[in-house]
């Protein structure tokens, strides 16, 4: 079983909010999935390595410039944004 | 002519040179049915751009110009691939009104094709789900029956095929999400070898395991689009610059001597309707000249617990840049950055997000890393090998696509991890990396269709089109009710 | 009871690429807000990291002047943390498997600093508050970074400037890091500890978070040791947290305590693939090195005998010690070619920046020729002096000081018979100098080195007047 304050710190990491009363569903709800999880407890492993899903290595690029995006771009989908900034505003 | 097995792309294209129709006739058609639908299959319809883009179409007809294979044909996109300035919300609230600023390389690609694009299509709200019901939108229907889901993740782009409103699809495979609703509402979808095609600009889930792939009515569409959309992309790390496929020319090829393997464990818990349809569409293979032998697979077993878990974990650090800064839902309401972040959150997403992103900080959080999300790992390399093993001996497998045929719209599961259950087929090739495409094979006794899934080596996709085109060129579907929806060509 | 200090350091140097480490956006400081960016910087969903080979070969060249052991295969890593400045919410870094590890720093006590790891990171953008609202610009998002950890070796606040002046000192030799701490091209982090003296058992440690300036670093060491000495003393325990150093008032304040402490949740992304490399692929960028400053400061001081004070002045700053190296190459006597640059060039610009700039109107062939005249015997110091003034001022040629005629220099005859004709018209100060009065000699030099017109050399001269006047 989650307790409370695993539960809690588990929210915060996931930057969700949780309500008084949305605690004790979200922790059901949380057990469930965990024991979905758990079933790999059951299976051992006779590897100890991490996967190479594509075997591939060494993606890399050239230092070369690209030309950056106009600062409208960037920020239109903050309805252009403040002073070329992304704005958060303070509330009151 | 009514839809038939044969390719609609290839008809299209006919049409559209034969000058039978104009490229802007034929897209009314579609935008016309779309708007008749009442599948929901749609979360945006471009309506406008459409028109223009099937306008330069005809120009180019009408000055002589040979067309491409894809030129003209009207398609749709699930909702998760990046299109610059139409809205890509992948049917969630928290990205409500987001328009990229550029397209992702599938759909530049398609683009470049000369693709008109219809609109964007439903889906699970960011590709997690097995019933498209998790869309902020409501669930895409099935086509077959409307009381029944279409299936998920790209559920809208297999409702849409399927009810002849878009002549192809894109969706998205993370677990099952494309091969899955392509088996609920009876059309082909391809899950692509991981690294075969580009992901850059489709918003991922779990980067680890998410690979674009066409749904279309026959394999020959699927193949041309395949064609079409992989390749070497610069953009993505984890795209394989030494694989070039051409998979259209050889769909016709002999299979005789075919090695087929059949994993039992795939077939426990699969309702005795599809084992059947399974099992007669395996003879078929055994008549084509295939050889046919079953074989114990126990470490599939292992790939749902270990999908969920590294799928989670990759999908947590995947949406956690969702924060009401940048793009998309931002709360009115907040007393700090931190407070404005997850209201935000809590109220942008939806229960199913909620979950996976809790779960995926769990397995990764302090003290729980080495025995969830290391373990996991551990064992993502065990089901590879084995995989590894099985394709030494058997050139394809098959399997069922789902151990169930479309459920009934918002059934009740005893809890949220039963309907996990319905991915127990498909996961494993995420989990691998490896090719694998849904074709139909059946019907079950409400009429619903059956899919049997082929699997085969990485980059195998040529081989598995040209298995799946074999059955396909065998099979017609007397019953197929979908026959008479939509645009009709 | 007295007490040891222990100190680490983590140091973040920006990479001098010329794009950032994920995409081809420019890397450079100072542009107007959000103008150096893309899709990738602002995390549009979507969009994938591409890594910058130069960033790579970067961490090689550092690894290989700090001594580290290059790992032939590594991978990036997602540090995950929700903060505005942070587009995708992870920090794409290296935890499981850096490039670099195991390498030292030696002081110039011959103490080793030892490096655990170097490994490659993307910046973070800036938020900017003002009166409550927050203003987010992503410029420097995806900007190249090395972070580089030392063990816990560090044992003064004197060792740890001594550390970050020759890790500055590196990074800009090898041409990775202009390390511009004011601009913040290098930041370090400082976590301090102290035990009773000789104990083996490390005492409970704070961090001392973004130390832009090497005094204010000391300062906060000496700061945090005082602390931590007077916690214990009153019997308290020292409270693991993360602290920040108030300039103002010179002390520290504490930003989070050890139960907010971040969980990170770090794992390998999956966006990116392993880099690996080979042995030949290693000793080609060794290759690329330049000599290191402290191979030139062994050579300035054992073979060029220049005093140890003024070999680690021309070390110090890249620009002046190839300065050095130009101007004195092929001269009997690189010393003076110091001697210059001390004496005289550093007299005019003192301060650090200055001095790293290095911006004089004097080439080194310009001074080249000129220390050339005077081991020629063709010019005297004095003379040499006086017009390598005109010269910092002007810019101009030592030819356009010094006539052919003035460098024809003075035969050992001439000398001889100018020394004599100097003590015979003098004799009062030569009786002088016989009766104690060194000083007095000066007098009679004076006389030659005019009638010589200042090309004589003193020394010399001196030597003969003595000659003359002892017979």
């Amino acid at each position: 079983m989650i307790s409370r304050d695993e539960m809690l710190n588990l929210a915060n990491l996931s930057k969700l909010y949780l309500s008084e009363d949305e605690i004790e569903d979200a922790m059901k709800e949380m057990d469930g999935m965990i024991d979905f999880a758990n079933q790999i407890k059951e299976m051992s492993p006779n590897s100890h390595e991490t996967p190479n899903i594509n075997g591939l290595s060494n993606a890399l690029r050239d230092d070369e410039v690209i030309e950056s995006y106009p600062q409208n771009k960037i920020l239109e989908n903050v309805n252009g944004g403040k002073d070329g900034y992304f704005y958060i505003k303070k509330y009151n | 002519m009514s839809n038939s097995k044969r390719g609609i792309i290839k008809r299209i294209k006919n049409m559209l040179s034969n000058k039978e129709i104009s490229c802007k006739e034929l897209t009314e058609k579609y935008l016309s049915e779309i708007k008749k639908s009442n599948l929901n299959a749609y979360v945006t319809v471009c309506e406008e751009k459409a028109y223009k883009d099937a306008e330069k179409i005809d120009e180019k007809i009408s000055s002589g110009e040979e067309l491409n294979f894809l030129e003209g044909v009207p398609m749709a996109l699930k909702d998760i691939i990046s299109t610059d300035g139409i809205e890509t919300t992948c049917c969630s609230k928290i990205l409500s009104g987001y328009k990229p600023i550029f397209d992702a390389t599938v759909w530049k690609k398609l683009k470049q094709n000369g693709a008109v694009l219809l609109g964007k299509l439903n889906m699970d709200e960011f590709a997690m789900g097995s019933s498209c019901e998790n869309s902020c939108i409501g669930g895409a229907k099935n086509p077959h029956n409307i009381n029944h889901v279409s299936g998920g993740s790209s559920g809208g782009s297999a409702s849409a095929v399927a009810g002849n409103i878009a002549a192809y699809a894109l969706g998205t495979d993370t677990g099952g999400s494309v091969r899955q609703p392509a088996s609920f509402c009876g059309v082909v979808g391809l899950k692509p070898t991981y690294g075969a095609v580009s992901r850059y600009g489709v918003i991922a889930y779990a980067s680890g395991f998410d690979q674009v792939g066409p749904i279309a009515q026959t394999v020959e569409d699927v193949s041309l689009v395949f064609d079409a959309i992989s390749g070497y992309d610069f953009h993505d790390s984890t795209s394989n610059p030494n694989v070039k496929m051409k998979t259209f020319n050889g769909i016709n090829n002999d299979i005789k001597g075919l090695k087929i393997g059949i994993p039992k464990e795939y077939y426990d818990g699969v309702d005795e309707k599809i084992k059947l349809s399974i099992e007669e569409a395996v003879k078929v293979y055994e008549s084509m000249g295939a050889t046919i032998e079953y074989f114990d697979f126990p470490e599939v077993k292992y790939s749902l617990p270990v999908y969920y878990i590294l799928a989670c974990a990759e999908a947590t650090s995947n949406l956690a840049r969702f924060d009401g800064v940048r793009y998309g839902y931002r709360t009115e309401h907040y007393k700090d950055i931190n407070e404005m972040i997850c209201k935000t959150r809590s109220e942008g997403f939806g229960p199913e997000v909620k979950r996976r992103i809790l779960l995926g900080n769990y397995v990764l959080s302090s003290g729980y890393y080495d025995s969830y999300y290391k373990k996991a790992q551990n064992l993502r390399a065990v089901i590879i090998k084995a995989f590894d093993r099985a394709f030494e001996k058997y050139d394809v497998l098959i399997t069922p696509t789902s151990p169930v045929t479309a459920f009934e719209c918002n059934k009740k599961f005893s809890n949220p991890q039963e309907i996990y259950l319905a991915d127990i087929c498909t996961v494993p090739v995420n989990t691998v990396g490896i090719p694998g495409i849904s074709v139909p094979c059946g019907f079950d006794s409400k009429g619903l269709p059956i899919g049997m899934q082929i699997l085969g080596p990485k980059f195998s996709e040529s081989k598995l089109l040209n298995v799946a085109h074999k059955y396909e060129t065998f099979t017609d579907y007397k019953n197929n009710k979908c026959v008479e929806m939509g645009v009709r060509l | 009871m007295s007490y040891d200090l222990v100190v680490g350091l983590e140091t973040h140097v920006e990479l001098l690429t010329k794009t950032k480490i994920f995409c081809g956006c420019k890397n450079s400081f100072g542009s107007e807000p959000n103008t150096n960016c893309c899709p990738i910087c602002i995390g549009l969903p979507g969009t994938l990291p591409k890594l910058n080979r130069e960033v790579v070969n970067f961490a090689i060249k550092a690894g290989l002047a700090l001594n580290c052991k290059i790992n032939l295969n590594s991978k990036m890593d997602r540090k995950n943390y929700v903060y505005p400045d942070l587009s995708k919410a992870y920090q794409i870094s290296q935890f499981y498997t850096p490039i670099c590890k195991n390498g030292y720093v030696e002081l110039s006590s011959g103490k080793r600093i030892r490096i655990h790891q170097i490994h490659m990171e993307e910046d973070a953008g800036k938020l900017v508050h003002k009166s409550g609202d927050v203003y987010v610009d992503y410029n420097r998002g995806g900007v190249p970074l090395l972070e580089i950890v030392t063990e816990p070796d560090i044992s003064s606040s004197e060792e740890a400037r001594e550390y970050v002046e020759k890790l500055q000192m590196i990074m800009r030799y090898i041409g990775v890091s202009d390390c511009k701490m004011q601009e913040g091209s290098m930041r370090c982090d400082v976590n301090v500890s102290v035990k009773p003296e000789g104990s083996r058992v490390l005492g409970t440690r704070t961090e001392i978070k973004n130390m832009n300036s090497i005094t204010f670093m000391t300062k906060a060491i000496d700061y945090e040791y005082k602390r931590h000495v007077a916690v214990i003393e009153s019997g308290e325990k020292v409270v693991q947290q993360t602290l920040r150093y108030v300039e103002s008032t010179n002390s520290t304040e504490s930003m989070r305590s050890k139960e907010d402490a971040q969980d990170y949740r770090y794992f390998g992304d999956p966006d990116l693939v392993e880099i690996n490399l080979d042995d030949l692929y290693i000793e080609q960028i060794r290759n690329t090195l330049p000599e290191l400053p402290t191979n030139r400061f062994k050579r300035y001081t054992n073979k060029f005998g220049i005093p140890e004070k003024d070999a680690l002045l021309i070390v110090k700053y890249k620009n002046v010690s190839d300065f050095f190296e130009a101007a004195s190459a092929g001269l009997k006597n690189p010393k003076a070619v110091s001697n210059f640059i001390i004496g005289q060039i550093f007299r005019n610009i003192e301060t650090e920046t200055e001095r790293e700039k290095f911006e004089i109107l004097v080439s080194p062939k310009q001074l080249h020729e000129l220390v050339k005249l005077i081991e020629d015997g063709k010019i005297n110091m004095n003379l040499a002096k006086k017009t390598f003034s005109k010269m910092l001022e002007s810019g101009k040629d030592v030819t356009d000081f010094i006539s052919e005629d003035d460098m024809k220099g003075i035969s050992d005859n001439e000398i001889e018979a100018l020394c004599r004709e100097a003590v015979s018209k003098n004799e009062a100060a030569a009786k002088d100098y016989l009766s104690g009065k060194e000083k007095a000699i000066k007098a009679i030099l004076g006389y030659v080195m005019k009638a010589t017109k200042g090309k004589g050399d003193a020394l010399k001269i001196e030597k003969k007047l003595v000659e003359i006047i002892n017979q």
